[in-house]
């Protein structure tokens, strides 16, 4: 179609303003009101630490088109702010009457990306209480820190190095606090306060981004509740060993919670036990309700609940002449015959809240009915940049995964298999295979010496159960200690057979299963590292180097805009895991505290001549106890002596730095086998001594080892060992290339192959001079980090100087930004080359789009309208490919294409007249050039093909006659 | 100068990244990801160059009224009213610039992409013309593995569909591993080439 003024006016017209003709239920006229949601409410989530409160409301209908419902909140009715959303689909809608939104946890509060201003939220009329999200705006932002729990999640080198000390006076007392920009927090995330008032609001939008009138304020008081009940505890009493061990169901929410403790009920105390239970549920429903009862139950076990960390849900307890002793816990329970007891567990949270589980009866074993853990192993593991330790114990794991029949007589089935290694068997040799029929006969034996985890097995007759047995030769070790058994079963569901219970040397395998836990420096609790099934024989624990600091905020400087934190951070805990090693961002308040410290004692020491109850002075003793601690710590912590040395407090911070970061990513492991049922086995703690690998100077590594302690530190590694052949092939490559080029340079003569698309560029060029026609040159539609777009824009540079030279215009469309202004240049410089720079046009290389399809029709529209005489296609393709190339050779254009896209080149090789498989790409421009350098890059290239095949001649042969140490030379992917 | 510092620039990081793939040490990984977020500021910069293109052609169009320049028009006001309609109403759903989007890019995009349909039909056609022995082949292997693909394979015979399986597994695989080492070794080459300034094109000119 030819356009003229007219009609270019109305298409130009149509396309800016033509959606907004289209009616959409959102442009007809809308009664507002009905947009408002009904049945607002805000209720208190139950089991958490009162930080929770779930909203719920009637969805509009689907007709009303709603895309989100947007929430917001504040602790006043007139000030809301906007705190999340719900999508919606619009075509379906909700489906249910109700919605609900859980306002549970942290969540956004502030961070870098927050407005930097508050605005009243879009289309709402003068006077609404809504508005957006919290600016950075301290003096906005800043009052609300009193409103919720503030958590500042504070990358490490920003609290250590880019904190501003800030000293407030309050009531007589200074207090030193560091000041942080907003730029130095990750983010600063916010929770509800227990028995606060928060009113919330929810407004729904439209699809064509209405935003509708508010519902009324609603108000909610988060409840701080007890914990949630454990769902079951495992009781077993191992007669033999005189040992109890409990495993329970660890609970869902642990935010607040402190303890797990477990008790022992005498039967003959059931029901004071109830009466306790219930009148502590009483107490907790009605905080008047005041409590009379002492627990019967006597405690046997307490410990920290590990949060946030996933706590190791096992105990093991040893009964030492009829009693259960923990000095640490004042723990000192005479236990009378077992069968007299019931177990119980229970969780306490922050508010002194405890929750007990249903009682439990033991279980009494022998140890032999326990699992066994066999020699396992914990290593650093090789080949990463020190993030990583490896777990690994027993020999590999073959096992059936799958069947499926072959043939209508279900006479021939392809058996698939898996093998489990682990790090010290990671090169299987050969898997053994026995196959038996029902009535035991042997059908076959495989010896599967390639794994390709199938199996193809011919059976005389269909069969209900076949019987594998299997054994594993890897690292030189037969396996013949270990021979797997599993059956192939009929399973009429699915019509099929299936792979059954896999047994090792007649035991079930996967009965149990193994966790592994491990601890650092800086927590005296040990936390779940992976949990696997009993068939896994190891695992990889990531230690990760993310640092990151958590501070509370509370308080903050507008003017300044600086928030708040304590100075203070925990190094590690001490030598004997019981008490943190605390410090100060400043030198010299570290140095104050040990006088404030001595100071405390003294005023404590006074205090009590005139304290008059036992609570009291039993108080002030527990706080001079803490203090002496504290100086004792400080004066005797080697960590701390030595950081006392440093002038410098930036050394000393770095100093401190490094000493937490080997805390923090030192590990000891442990292993648990078990049932899930409290029969489990547990290994010894696994340390190691090779400590002196520590990648630190002299001066921290003596301080380490001053400690005592020897925990596992990944270590970097510098060479990763299993890359070893692809730098021999490299460098093989890169000296025959060195060699070649020299035979080049000294003249020797280079026998290349002719390839006919490369040889037909110049003809196609000259066609074009000839018939007074444009080029067109795709460079590909990828970016510049590929390789094939950087071999397309080779050519382009010898297409173009060629083109230059005869004249001919080159149209050059681009898909990719970056790679225009490259094309623009390599364009540019040929005509210069060529002595042509006046018939250099600089909007010959343009860009068109980075859409996919739009940038084909663009190009198509430019052979169409310009009939290019030769197109070019050099570079990375994909489905666009042959849409080009059709449309060239619709319009009659000679069309060479080069592409190393496998999934294009039959589409290239259909519809153009000449085509560069592959590698030929990248061989172009040496070919245009006729260089030495680059005909012996091109030689070195050939020569190296011929070794590969080599190599892959050679392994197949090898292969064939069940020698596989050169495939085994070779690093899996 | 214009020429020796770029191929410094390109040896001396090309090296570096060559040796980072084969050191997994916490230095190496942190530079790689360092240099990975300065490469992806450049974005940003690039795209303005590809507007400011889109503009002195389009522009250039329009003022010495080229056949056709109504197009450029059309071009240069889809390319701002959509720029514009993003920075005024936002680019979530429901706005003009998710309208234009899902009303006018992908169905015109969805269209470019239908016609493949009938391309692909087109270039079969010209290749599976008998017309030679090998053309003859690459008909029957076409015409097998189509009917393996579907139930009416299997149902003329059970061969059908495991000869398919054949013919993609085995001489297809091949012929794809073999392009893939080509392309391997090419790749490795012209990497080669550029670290050591041998193939300098893509600076701009020939040598």
């Amino acid at each position: 179609m030819k356009l003229n003024y007219a009609k270019a006016g109305i298409v130009l017209f149509l396309m800016v303003f033509g959606f907004l003709l289209i009616p959409t239920p959102s442009h007809a006229a809308v009664d507002t009101s009905s947009y408002i949601v009904e049945n607002l409410r805000a209720d208190d989530i139950p089991d958490d630490d009162g930080s929770g409160l779930v909203l719920s409301w009637k969805p509009l209908p689907k007709e009303k088109r709603i895309i989100e419902y947007r929430i917001y909140r504040g602790v006043t009715a007139d000030s809301l702010f906007y705190h999340g959303k719900v999508d919606v689909n619009v075509k379906t809608g909700v489906a249910g009457d109700e919605m609900y939104y859980y306002d549970s946890g942290y969540n956004r509060f502030v961070d870098i990306q927050s407005p930097r201003k508050l605005k009243k939220e879009k289309q709402q009329p003068d006077g609404s209480p809504i508005f957006r999200r919290l600016p950075k705006d301290l003096k906005i932002t800043g009052p609300q820190l009193t409103n919720y729990k503030i958590l500042g999640v504070i990358p490490e080198k920003d609290f250590l190095y880019k904190n501003t000390k800030v000293e407030i006076t309050e009531d007589d007392e200074t207090k030193v606090y560091a000041g942080l920009k907003l730029r130095h927090f990750h983010y600063l995330l916010k929770k509800l306060k227990a028995d606060k008032e928060y009113y919330y609001t929810v407004i729904a939008v439209t699809e064509s981004r209405k935003y509708m009138p508010y519902a009324e304020p609603v108000i909610g008081i988060p409840i701080n509740n007890s914990p949630e009940k454990i769902r079951q505890l495992y009781s077993v009493y191992v007669e033999d060993k005189n040992r109890l061990q409990f495993e329970w169901i660890r609970s869902l929410f642990t935010a607040d919670q402190t303890n797990h403790s477990l008790y022992l009920v005498n039967k003959d105390n059931l029901d004071k036990f109830n009466n306790y239970v219930e009148e502590k549920h009483k107490a907790e429903m009605d905080p008047e309700f005041e409590t009379s009862l002492e627990n019967p139950a006597q405690l046997i076990y307490q410990r920290y609940c590990g949060y946030p960390w996933t706590p190791d849900n096992t105990v093991a307890i040893d009964i030492i002449n009829g009693k259960i002793i923990n000095e640490k816990r004042d723990i000192n329970v005479e236990i009378g015959n077992i069968e007299d007891y019931f177990a119980v567990f229970s969780l306490q949270d922050r508010a002194g809240y405890e929750t007990f589980s249903s009682l439990s009866t033991f279980d009494i074993v022998n140890s032999s009915a326990l699992p066994k853990i066999s020699d396992w192993t914990v290593e650093d593991r090789k080949n990463d940049k020190g993030d990583y330790n490896a777990i690994y114990w027993e020999k590999p794991t073959v096992f059936l995964t799958n069947c499926t029949y072959l043939n209508d007589d279900k006479t021939k089935i392809l058996v698939n298999y898996d093998i489990y290694k682990n790090v010290k068997y990671d090169k299987i040799k050969n898997v053994y295979f026995i196959v038996s029929n029902e009535e035991g006969k042997e059908i076959t034996t495989i010896n599967e010496f390639y794994q390709d985890s199938k199996l193809k097995i011919t059976l005389e007759k269909p069969s209900n159960k076949i019987s594998f047995e299997m054994r594993v030769v890897a690292n030189g070790d037969t396996g013949e200690d270990q021979i797997f058994t599993q059956d192939l079963i009929f399973n009429p569901d699915v019509k099929s057979l299936q792979p059954g219970v896999l047994y090792l040397n007649g035991e079930e395998v996967n009965k149990y299963s193994y966790s592994v836990y491990r601890r650092n420096y800086s927590n005296e609790e040990w936390r779940l590292s992976k949990n696997t099934m009993g068939a896994q024989r190891g695992i990889v624990d990531n230690i990760s180097y993310s640092s990151t600091t958590f501070k509370g905020v509370s308080k903050f400087d507008a003017e300044k805009g600086l928030f708040f934190v304590t100075p203070t951070f925990q190094v590690r805990m001490d030598d004997e895991n019981e008490n943190p090693v605390m410090t100060n961002l400043y030198a010299e308040e570290a140095a104050k505290s040990l006088d404030e410290y001595r100071e405390e004692i003294e005023n404590y020491t006074a205090s009590k001549d005139t304290l008059v109850t036992e609570a009291d002075i039993a108080n002030a003793d527990d706080a001079i106890e803490f203090y002496q601690t504290q100086i004792d710590l400080i004066e005797n912590n080697p960590i701390l002596q030595k950081a006392a040395t440093f002038t410098n407090n930036k050394a000393r911070l770095k100093f401190l730095e490094k000493v937490k970061t080997i805390g923090s990513r030192s590990y000891e492991y442990k292993m648990v086998k078990t049932d899930g049922k409290a029969h489990f086995a547990f290994s010894e703690i696994y340390t190691t001594e090779e400590i002196a690998k520590l990648p630190f100077n002299e001066s921290i590594r003596e301080t380490y080892l001053t400690l005592g302690k020897d925990h596992f530190y990944p270590i970097p590694n510098w060479f990763q060992a299993d890359k070893l052949p692809a730098l021999i092939a490299t460098l093989v490559f890169g000296f025959m290339v060195f060699f070649m080029i020299r035979q080049a340079k000294s003249g020797k003569e280079l026998y290349i192959r002719p390839i006919a698309g490369i040889d037909e560029i110049d003809n196609a060029i000259g066609r074009a001079t000839e018939m007074g026609k444009p080029i067109l040159f795709v460079p590909g539609l990828s970016g510049i980090t590929d390789v094939a777009t950087l071999a397309g824009l080779s050519i382009l540079g010898r297409v173009a100087k060629k083109a230059a030279e005869y004249d001919t215009k080159i149209l050059v469309p681009v898909r990719d930004y970056i790679v225009l202004p490259i094309a623009q240049e390599v364009v540019k410089e040929a005509h210069y080359e060529a002595g042509r720079p006046d018939s250099h046009d600089k909007n010959s290389v343009f860009f068109i789009t980075t859409a996919q399809f739009a940038f084909v029709a663009g190009v198509n529209g430019v052979m169409i309208r310009e009939k290019t005489a030769t197109n070019f296609y050099m570079g990375m393709f994909w489905a666009e490919a042959l849409i080009m190339t059709e449309t060239g050779s619709t319009t009659g254009a000679i069309q060479i294409a080069g592409t190393d896209a496998v999934t294009q080149i039959p589409f290239f090789i259909t519809t153009c007249d000449y085509t560069l498989i592959g590698e030929e790409l990248y061989a172009a421009s040496a070919y245009l050039a006729r260089e030495p350098l680059q005909l012996g890059t091109l030689k070195a290239v050939d020569y190296t093909k011929f070794i590969i095949l080599a190599f892959v001649v050679i392994g197949t042969l090898l292969s064939t006659v069940h020698a596989t140490f050169l495939i085994n030379a070779f690093p899996e992917k | 100068m214009k020429r020796q510092i770029p191929l410094i620039i390109i040896m001396t990081l090309g090296f570096m990244f060559v040796a980072h793939s084969f050191i997994p040490h916490k230095v190496s990984v942190d530079f790689f990801d360092w240099f990975q977020d300065w490469s992806k500021a450049i974005s940003p910069f690039a795209v303005s160059l590809g507007i400011m293109s889109l503009f002195m052609v389009h522009g250039t169009k329009i003022k010495r009224k080229v056949p056709n320049w109504q197009y450029s028009v059309i071009t240069l006001a889809g390319l701002i009213f959509t720029a514009l309609a993003g920075f005024i109403w936002g680019t979530q759903s429901g706005t003009p610039y998710m309208w234009l989007f899902e009303n006018v890019q992908m169905p015109m995009s969805a269209t470019m992409f239908a016609l493949l349909a009938f391309y692909i039909a087109s270039a079969a056609y010209k290749a599976f013309r008998a017309r030679s022995a090998e053309a003859t082949v690459l008909l029957i292997a076409a015409v097998i593995v189509m009917l393996g693909q579907v139930p009416l394979g299997a149902m003329i015979s059970k061969w059908i569909p495991e000869a398919s399986t054949w013919i993609l597994n085995v001489p297809n695989l091949a012929a794809k591993r073999a392009i893939m080492i080509g392309v391997g070794l090419g790749i490795t080459a012209t990497s080669l080439k550029i670290l050591l300034g041998i193939e300098r094109t893509y600076l701009g000119g020939g040598d």
